[in-house]
């Protein structure tokens, strides 16, 4: 909601600067940006009485005086006589309506109306309806505009399932479905009550006499509805977040003000529909429990009058504005209190807990986890959605498109998708585990902890390993030989249904945690890690580059030297280097080195030029040493 | 024996893998908490609507609650708990105060863009004895906050509103660029949902806060898109070992 930073400092006494009330919003909990003189504000959904000015300025008021009241049309109103029937109290308790007809259809705007529309950015329809959001944006009660000439039947406010096309009176036609609360004449729906109203009765630039309604709408009645038709509704935003009961006159006074301030009124007559009358919530009087929540020592006479500056009635119980839907106990007052005092100007109180000491916490898992750490595996989480529908999966009833409909009833899936979108950023070692929750239906809803398990590719990038591949018996002996059992059963998944030309076999493990028993684990140090958080760099989306060089090494005395230029090697495009391939030719009495350069950029594609530059830089002073050169080069 | 037997390879380094950050970092903060005295408790993902949301006083009216921001599941008999607060529900029950829990992990919400995802994570704690004010919730808050961004760090403290906490705070820590991050959310247990737990308000009070766990390692870590944490690419995965 955008508020004016003028409109609030007319309506209050005191007059803060921007920056002053902008600290004070922020302490009474209403979140907010300041662009220039528009303070947008992001109320939380209990504070629907602060979506106008005067619910701000009434919250602010506690700190710079009570609100001014605005303008109203102080007249005697004649009782307007309206055929209307209200079937459906429950969802509309109060209602009012107001007539009003106009000598012309032509009008000058005022200077604060133009000012609203111009510093709120509504776009200026026709004057009834401009009014209408002028006196929602001040007082925060919606009304509808009604072409008067339109309503010749007899009115009826009902929640009734319907089945029917309605236009908006933005123009847009949607099909209501189910039950809605609708205004209807003779059957035919004129209004989607609380949200929009509709085209064939709305007001237009010609309209000269207009019956405004205006009505206290239970929250439960309209909530969800705009969302239903996909409508941006502030009226529904506000009646959702419940408005004043006690408001509707009011409101439509100064509806009535307005309007004479632009034109002549003809006739103006008012009527209101009320299911009884509505008493004001009252709260004892328990500054001691107020205290005892907030683990404070605030004197009765300062909590009072902190109540009185919000808008409280005090006597001998605290009289909770019919505006404030949000007070209902001593633990609402108490919040009202700190708000004014100021959170952070409450002091803190220690408290100690006892310590938690169990030892026993997860161990299976932190045991699970080091192992396959230690072995190079990296651990991925990954959504619970699939497209895939089996018998037992679980379905979403409100899923976010049609390929998240289901909950997995495996890992496998998400498992190698991972493997493969590895493997598209040249990844050629592979190594992934995930421990998640799997949820599955037969009578009831199942839940089991699974642990996934899946390789592809090199053993590892050194040279003891880099010529061997990732196999059965690399996992077997991780999984079933260290831990002297055979309850992980390793499959194969075969490449020719995936969409990947690699030719590496894919292993894959699946296994549910309680089927590991707890015993296995005994030989298995659980390594806690201590996090340090280190600095994340930001992941390239540009192709990594390989190079690969030989040095045969012919002084041996020079072998250290060589692998610590390498060992030192580093640069801004330098991924990763490592040795692959180290041969000692007791034949030729030399070693042979080779070693692998990844070059990636995190801005661009790296030319062949800058690759083969920055690769020359590395080797060069390698070559120069005597006794060491690259075959070939 | 030849002389290149005096050659010595280079090391082999076994690369070591890696915990996913987001565990790392919800391990971290259970850590955190198991050492101020907060015990561990589980629970499931796929909840009632009444431990969800009845239990902890959010209204049927409530717009969480709405088909646009929750999702359910088989026929709308179930949901995809949107927080890990209906596990605390269920251990209240079964317990006596006073009790100190921590519940953690994952979570659904119904959104999916740049800065939202369907499935987030949780840590989220709660106190309860016989006073326990909001005085000493600010004490716990800072006790956390402290730990985690160090005894200088600057806290704001902001009203806000919960269905299951009153008075409901939010609170923010000012970075190193002077801007307020938002951090958690706590408050005071509202009576209500101590008497749905069938504890005694008028005997006794609670604190309660939550921690979102990718919230946290994208401060600690220094990543700007939530989406990284969740593309399972090896080469964002390996920076966290």
């Amino acid at each position: 909601m955008k508020v004016a930073y003028k409109d609030l400092l007319n309506l209050l006494s005191k007059k803060p600067s921007k920056d002053s009330l902008s600290k004070k919003l922020f302490q009474l909990g209403h979140e907010h940006e300041v662009n220039g003189d528009i303070f947008d504000m992001e109320l939380t959904p209990n504070r629907g009485d602060c979506l106008s000015l005067i619910g701000l300025a009434r919250d602010l008021g506690v700190f710079f005086d009570a609100p001014k009241a605005f303008d109203l049309y102080t007249d005697t109103i004649e009782t307007l006589e309206l055929d209307f029937e209200n079937l459906s109290p429950l969802d509309c308790p109060k209602i009012s309506f107001l007539e009003i007809e106009v000598n012309e259809s032509k009008f000058e705007y005022q200077p604060y109306l133009k000012s609203y529309i111009n510093l709120i950015g509504n776009k200026k329809t026709n004057l009834f309806t401009d009014i209408s959001n002028f006196v929602s944006y001040e007082l925060g009660q919606p009304t509808h505009c009604f072409d008067r000439q339109s309503i010749n039947k007899k009115l009826i406010f009902e929640n009734k399932k319907c089945n029917t096309a309605f236009q908006t009176l933005l123009g847009t036609e949607i099909n209501l479905k189910d039950r809605n609360c609708v205004f209807s004449l003779d059957n035919e729906i004129i209004s989607l009550a609380g949200v929009m109203g509709g085209f064939s009765t709305a007001c237009s630039t010609k309209t000269t006499k207009v019956l405004v309604e205006c009505a206290y709408f239970n929250p439960e009645s309209i909530i969800g509805q705009s969302i239903k038709y996909n409508l941006v509704s502030d009226a529904a935003h506000k009646f959702e977040r419940g408005v004043d009961i006690d408001a509707q006159e009011h409101a439509l006074r100064r509806f009535a003000k307005v309007v004479q301030d632009h034109a002549e009124i003809k006739s103006i007559k008012l009527k209101t529909f009320s299911m009884g009358v509505f008493q004001n919530l009252t709260i004892p009087i328990d500054i001691g429990g107020i205290n005892k929540i907030l683990g404070t020592n605030f004197k009765k006479d300062e909590c009072l009058s902190y109540l009185r500056g919000l808008g409280f009635g005090v006597s001998n119980k605290i009289k909770v504005p019919a505006y404030r839907h949000d007070i209902k106990t001593n633990n609402d007052l108490a919040e009202e209190i700190a708000r004014v005092v100021g959170y952070n100007n409450i002091a803190s109180s220690s408290i100690n807990l006892h310590k938690i000491v169990d030892p026993n916490r997860n161990e299976k898992v932190t045991k699970i986890e080091s192992l396959l750490t230690s072995h190079g595996f990296s651990e991925v989480i990954n959504f619970p959605f699939t497209s895939n529908k089996e018998t037992k999966s679980i379905n979403i009833d409100n899923p976010l498109d049609k390929n998240r409909k289901n909950l997995r009833i495996s890992l496998k899936d998400s498992l190698v998708d991972n493997l493969l979108y590895n493997e598209r950023r040249q990844k050629d070692s592979i190594k992934l585990f995930e421990l998640s929750t799997i949820y599955t239906k037969d009578t009831k809803i199942n839940q089991q902890i699974r642990l996934g398990i899946i390789v592809s590719g090199r053993l590892a990038n050194n040279y003891n390993d880099f010529s061997k591949k990732l196999d059965y018996k690399y996992l077997n002996k991780i999984l079933n030989d260290n831990l002297c059992t055979n309850i992980f059963e390793i499959n194969e998944i075969p490449r020719n249904t995936l969409p990947t030309k690699k030719k590496d076999k894919i292993l894959y493990v699946e296994v549910s945690l309680e089927d590991i028993p707890d015993t296995i684990f005994s030989s298995i140090e659980s390594n806690k890690k201590v996090i340090d958080f280190v600095s994340f760099k930001p992941v390239s989306e540009y192709p990594s580059s390989k190079r690969d060089f030989s040095f045969l090494i012919k002084d041996l005395n020079k072998v250290d030297e060589v692998i610590n230029i390498l060992d030192s090697a580093s640069g801004e495009i330098i991924k990763n280097l490592f040795i692959f391939d180290f041969y000692k030719d007791n034949k030729k009495s030399s070693v042979k080195l080779g070693c692998r350069f990844i070059f990636q950029s995190n801005y661009k594609t790296l030319s062949d030029a800058e690759i083969n530059e920055k690769a020359l830089e590395i080797i060069n002073p390698i070559i120069e040493i005597d006794g060491v050169s690259i075959p070939g080069l | 024996m030849s002389i290149l037997d005096n050659i010595i390879p280079p090391s082999v380094i076994n690369e070591r893998g890696t915990l996913h950050p987001i565990n790392q970092t919800k391990n971290y903060l259970l850590e955190l908490l198991a050492e101020m005295g907060f015990k561990e408790i589980h629970g499931p993902e796929i909840e009632t609507e009444e431990f969800n949301f009845d239990m902890l006083n959010i209204k049927k009216s409530h717009p969480a609650r709405q088909m646009h921001d929750t999702f359910y599941a088989e026929g709308k008999k179930n949901v995809l708990r949107t927080h890990t607060s209906p596990v605390q529900i269920r251990s209240m029950l079964e317990s006596k105060p006073p009790i100190a829990f921590t519940s953690a992990g994952k979570v659904y919400r119904k959104d999916d863009d740049a800065t939202h995802l369907p499935m987030f994570h949780q840590v989220e704690g709660i106190y309860i004895d016989e006073v326990v004010t909001f005085a000493n919730l600010k004490d716990i808050i800072h006790q956390i906050l402290h730990k985690l961004f160090g005894d200088n760090v600057e806290i704001r403290f902001r009203p806000s509103y919960f269905p299951f906490t009153e008075p409901s705070a939010e609170v923010d820590i000012l970075s190193e660029k002077g801007k307020w991050l938002e951090i958690l959310g706590c408050g005071i247990v509202n009576p209500v949902v101590l008497k749905n737990c069938k504890i005694d308000p008028n005997k006794f009070s609670g604190l309660a806060f939550g921690l979102g766990v990718e919230r946290i390692a994208m401060l600690k870590y220094g990543v700007d898109d939530i989406r990284e944490f969740y593309k399972s690419n090896l080469d964002f995965l390996t920076q966290f070992k």
